[in-house]
């Protein structure tokens, strides 16, 4: 009894800190699951599985890959924020599909996520996506004809991934080739609709951080600081439970 | 019955050329003593000139240095003269005999010999606290114990602009230096004082070698060289507080030599890096296991194949691994065939222990900036995942990792408030609107923050540059903080702290294969 207390005390914390959550407006579809919950990972003769589990059902999240891969892998010892769609596909270690599916590392510590399941027959890994880092994913592209890049982010975080360092690299290359007299870069904050009728509010500040990061680095590769202004909407977006992760973003706005 | 004069005097005589030859072969043996040792260790300021090809003897057999520029003439030299206030050289700490570092074997013996004279125990950073009684040993016991120099950082941290994301306060400090009023955290320059082992300084295409425009493990630009506005590699130093070769020098020269005002020629800057960028290390020479560079043997041996290596190869791979190919030693049907059997029985456990290290897959855990930088938490990986560049099995992207080599509960330290515990302990509290460290949250028990205090971020605290593999059999002990003694408590430690379940055989096979890199 002690100890649940403790447990659902330290949730509560977790859920001050890192994000807030409020009674919800609209349901999430059917179809989608968005909850919050310590990831599980099950070791397989082939590649490790990532799994969560969500009202009494397991769903399986992805793979362990590398950093080039485009799903990057809960961590045990952190909550995680999983925002997908059931599919109808066999299921993998044991889990039912999400697709697609976005997963945020929530930030606090949370010693109680500690679930390492051992290797077991019958819960084989499907062949992981053969995506290794090369040098060509750092090669600049040719195109200069888009004028608006999408830089998305996990929840409450400004953490720039391999694949979205190239989407500012490449609004920089575009930028200078245009000569843009205006780069008007715009941070947002989200909200989650979560399956349990709630509402996952990102950090106020997240906003302002995402993007005056991403202010900072394409001055960093040339641009004329005159040119490039932020602007920060600290307001949360609103919510469907279908595309609150593509709300957690930047957009860049070039203008020749 | 006396002796006539004659027969006595010849007794005499002869007496006293026995008692002389004695005496002139004690004196020959212990010069040849000093002509066997001496060129082990170079004093500051001593000239001579410094061979191309050098090989210097050590516990496991050989170490090669080679300086592709040719033999240098060290008088006049910057890399060996004392160049500051006190009569220190850039090679006092960095010896070609201890791979371009120091072992705490050679410290001993300086000690040993010099009676503690040497510069090298100089007080501002060769001892524990500077005012404590420099005649002593004890005053210099994290030199002699463990190879570890001061190094004061300081507080709040560079890059913070004054508001670091956390408070530091010091649990325990052994040395007192932390705890002193001009040294310490409450002195008029607030200062950190950690200790840390010095590097090798060789192999620096390598090490300086620099990843992309974005660093992977902030997602924000990569730090650039300030004269030429390039990226930069961030694996010098411990916690990259210096970015070049040419900072390292200045800073070595304002901490280490006690440097003048005005700082270091700019001539000499030039001349110090340009010896460090041609000078290239690695074991030549095996007790066991015989000549580490064979014509037909692993390709990644030896200081030559270091020259002649290329440079940013991410090499965690079966095609061309971290420390090339061992296939030549792998069977003894392969092998050379005036080999003895010692010899082949010792070469295949090197290529046994390589594949531990690219191959053996554990369970990655809790290593900030590795697991924490979208790979997962764990990952069922190898060594070569985060040792991963090829010829010095360094990281690609800037190295910083918190493997728990200094943080509780993963140091080997013993408890704080043991009378053995030897180093300082920092309480790291972070505020409430930082990013927390994502394995140890907001409060840090650590001997020494590393990139933090730098930074003053606590997601970096703990985090150390991973250091190159080459030399290790000419430079013990191990990690920053000196905390392993040998190659055998460096595998025990990643054994324990990943619960590799590393069989005997797979330890012993490990430290064959880092004792000849």
């Amino acid at each position: 009894m002690k100890k649940t207390l403790t447990v659902l005390m330290m949730l509560a914390g977790l859920f001050m800190t890192s994000g807030t959550m409020a009674t919800r407006n609209d349901k999430p579809p059917a179809s989608r699951r968005n909850f919050v919950a310590c990831p599980i990972v099950r070791d397989t003769k082939t590649m490790p599985c990532w799994l969560a589990e969500y009202d009494g059902e397991l769903y399986f999240l992805g793979l362990q890959g590398s950093s080039a891969s485009a799903f990057y892998p809960p961590q045990l010892n952190h909550q995680v924020l999983v925002e997908g769609t059931v599919t109808k596909e066999p299921r993998i270690c044991g889990g039912i599909p999400l697709k697609p599916i976005r997963i945020s590392v929530i930030a606090e510590l949370n010693r109680g996520c500690n679930t390492l399941l051992p290797a077991e027959d019958g819960m084989e890994a499907p062949p992981a996506p053969a995506r290794r880092f090369v040098d060509s994913m750092r090669e600049p592209g040719k195109d200069t004809s888009q004028r608006e890049f999408n830089v998305p982010f996990d929840f409450d975080s400004d953490y720039l991934t391999l694949h979205t360092t190239r989407i500012v690299g490449e609004t920089a290359r575009v930028a200078k080739a245009i000569n843009a007299t205006k780069v008007e870069v715009t941070g947002y904050r989200a909200t989650t609709g979560l399956s349990n009728g709630k509402k996952f509010i990102e950090a106020e500040s997240v906003a302002a951080k995402r993007a005056n990061k991403i202010a900072e680095i394409l001055i960093g590769l040339g641009l004329p600081v005159a040119t490039v202004s932020v602007i920060a909407k600290t307001e949360p977006e609103p919510c469907d439970g279908v595309t609150d992760a593509d709300q957690r973003r930047v957009t860049i706005k070039l203008i020749p | 019955m006396h002796s006539s004069r004659p027969q006595r005097t010849l007794l005499r005589c002869a007496i006293i050329a026995t008692v002389g030859v004695a005496l002139l072969s004690v004196w020959l043996r212990a010069g040849s003593a000093r002509l066997q040792s001496s060129p082990k260790w170079i004093e500051a300021g001593a000239g001579g000139v410094l061979p191309a090809e050098m090989n210097f003897d050590n516990a496991y057999g050989k170490l090669g240095v080679l300086n592709t520029a040719g033999p240098i003439e060290m008088k006049g030299h910057p890399f060996f003269e004392p160049l500051g206030i006190n009569p220190r050289g850039c090679v006092t700490c960095h010896q070609p005999s201890n791979a371009m570092s120091v072992s705490v074997e050679s410290l001993r013996e300086r000690w040993r010999i010099t009676k503690g004279e040497d510069p090298i125990f100089a007080a501002v950073d060769g001892s524990n606290n500077p005012k404590l009684p420099q005649a002593l040993e004890s005053s210099h016991s994290l030199l002699l114990n463990r190879g570890l120099f001061r190094v004061g950082l300081a507080w709040p941290p560079v890059e913070s602009k004054g508001k670091p994301e956390f408070t530091i306060d010091v649990v325990r400090d052994p040395t007192g230096v932390n705890l002193d009023a001009d040294y310490g955290l409450k002195g008029a320059n607030p200062t950190v004082s950690v200790f840390r082992r010095p590097r090798p300084v060789a192999n620096m295409k390598y090490v300086m070698s620099p990843d992309d425009v974005f660093n992977i493990k902030t997602g924000t630009l990569m730090a650039t060289d300030p004269d030429t506005g390039k990226p930069v590699g961030m694996n010098l130093m411990a916690d990259s507080r210096h970015l070049t070769l040419k900072q390292q020098a200045n800073g070595a020269y304002r901490d280490h030599q006690e440097g003048r005002q005005g700082g270091i020629r700019r001539e000499d800057v030039e001349k110090i890096v340009a010896f460090e960028q041609q000078v290239f290390i690695g074991q030549s020479f095996d007790n066991w296991g015989g000549s580490l560079s064979e014509p037909n043997g692993p390709l990644g041996l030896g200081p030559r194949a270091m020259a002649e290596g290329k440079i940013h190869v991410l090499a965690n791979n079966n095609r061309d691994p971290v420390f090339r190919l061992f296939d030549a030693w792998k069977k003894p049907e392969t092998m050379a065939k005036e080999l003895n059997d010692k010899q082949r029985e010792f070469r295949a456990s090197v290529a046994r222990g390589n594949d531990v290290f690219m191959f053996r897959l554990f369970w990655i855990r809790d290593v900030a900036h590795i697991n924490s930088i979208g790979l997962g938490n764990p990952i069922k990986r190898s060594c070569s995942t985060c040792h991963n560049v090829q010829m010095t099995g360094q990281d690609l992207a800037p190295g910083w990792v918190d493997v728990g080599t200094t943080n509780y509960p993963t140091w080997t330290e013993p408890p704080v408030f043991s009378d053995q515990a030897e180093l300082p302990v920092f309480k790291v509290t972070c505020n409430k609107d930082a990013l927390p460290h994502p394995y140890l949250g907001r409060v840090i028990y650590t001997n020494d923050p590393g990139r933090a205090l730098i930074t003053g971020k606590c997601v970096d605290v703990g985090s150390i540059v991973i250091g190159q593999f080459r030399g290790l059999a000419a430079r013990a002990p191990y990690y920053s903080n000196g905390s392993a003694k040998n190659l055998r408590e460096l595998v025990d430690f990643y054994d324990r702290r990943f619960d590799m379940k590393l069989a005997e055989q797979e330890k012993v096979d490990l430290v064959n294969f880092l004792s000849v890199l």
